[in-house]
């Protein structure tokens, strides 16, 4: 792939915290599904094909109680539909490129690169597809490497899956931290927080997941919209909690909306 | 499982995994979309965010309530503290793992 020469390196530097955190659980993926009778060379397919820490744990831990093909595949299904939110939200940023770009680009968007993407689309103004889709490919190349690693070294290593799971959940958190603009947002937070936990385990599917952000979005921003007008509202007033990007310092001045 | 159950496992996983992802981003960058529906997507990432931590904190493999999780809520905690404090993702997973550990140590 040919690109302008310090360009990938910038991009490389944002992308590497996320393509560390992936060396851990990426291997301990790929022991899992050496374990589900996944040989290298397969690990090495899925991790490209499918780039989903949670369905590859899943597909690993099925396979391993014997789950039927239709199972698996419906499981993953209501596991991945939560994409579907994350390219909806992206798609206002990405309007201008063209449909096979487009194609390109979701085959390896996944949770984690697209909270990085989402953050600098929102903050970073020269921020663009080509620098998106760049750091979609460096968490890949990590993702599949790791992967592939582990499930060579098999069961050399033993290590507690939950706890190497929660680099993901940390991850999250800083992503969510990044996201908190107003006092608004923290409400939707632990509205989300209730809601999910409890549409999760009645639904007995990641479904409850997609529900509840669909449905406590919708109330942030039908408060927002309520609240609009209003002069300085306690509850959209800016937190300040947002990196300080550095091309932020010539934008100008700062408001509690990031979209133009 | 035969070689080819595998390939035809890692196919159809990869067009499950692959439809949800292009769908919406082909529906919604190619059409004139109203501003309502951009203002609600501004909250997807809070929303989901929180929603994907919640499931990691409070829900099992098996989709139960997981009441054994003081060790994954007070990493969390310190997660949330230091991601505001130092601004910075490395340092903010870095902690994380290192507190999941510790805490998984002492209780």
């Amino acid at each position: 792939m040919k690109v302008e020469d310090k360009n990938w390196y910038k991009v490389f530097k944002i992308a590497l915290p996320l393509c560390m955190s992936y060396v851990p659980i990426g291997l301990a993926c790929g022991i899992l599904l050496h374990s589900a009778g996944f040989n290298i060379l397969f690990v090495g397919l899925l991790s490209i094909l499918v780039f989903s820490g949670g369905a590859q744990f899943l597909i690993a831990s099925m396979l391993v109680t014997q789950a039927p093909l239709l199972q698996v595949l419906l499981m993953l299904f209501f596991l991945e539909m939560r994409y579907a939110l994350l390219s909806a939200s992206l798609s206002p940023y990405l309007k201008k490129e063209p449909l096979p770009f487009l194609v390109y680009f979701s085959a390896s968007m996944n949770d984690e690169n697209y909270a990085i993407n989402y953050l600098k689309f929102a903050t970073d103004k020269k921020w663009n597809g080509h620098r998106a889709v760049m750091v979609n490919h460096f968490s890949l190349l990590f993702w599949t490497v790791s992967n592939m690693i582990g499930s060579t070294i098999g069961n050399l290593i033993h290590f507690d899956v939950n706890l190497v799971n929660f680099t993901l959940t940390a991850l999250f958190g800083y992503m969510l931290v990044m996201q908190v603009k107003n006092l608004l947002s923290i409400i939707v937070s632990g509205l989300s927080m209730v809601l999910s936990v409890w549409l999760i385990i009645a639904m007995k599917s990641t479904m409850g997941l997609v529900v509840a952000t669909l449905a406590t979005s919708f109330v942030g921003f039908l408060v927002e919209h309520l609240l609009e007008g209003k002069h300085k509202p306690l509850l959209l007033r800016s937190l300040r909690l947002r990196r300080r990007h550095e091309s932020f310092r010539h934008l100008p001045k700062e408001t509690t909306d990031d979209h133009e | 499982m035969s070689d080819l159950d595998y390939l035809i496992l890692i196919v159809l996983a990869a067009l499950v995994a692959f439809v949800p992802r292009v769908v919406p981003l082909l529906y919604f960058s190619k059409r004139q979309i109203p501003e309502w529906f951009n203002e609600w997507m501004k909250y997807i990432p809070v929303a989901l965010f929180t929603a994907l931590i919640a499931k990691d904190v409070f829900v099992t493999a098996n989709y139960t309530y997981n009441s054994k999780n003081l060790t994954e809520i007070l990493s969390t905690i310190l997660v949330f503290i230091v991601a505001a404090k130092t601004k910075s993702m490395g340092i903010t997973v870095v902690v994380g793992l290192v507190a999941i550990i510790a805490f998984a140590a002492l209780f």
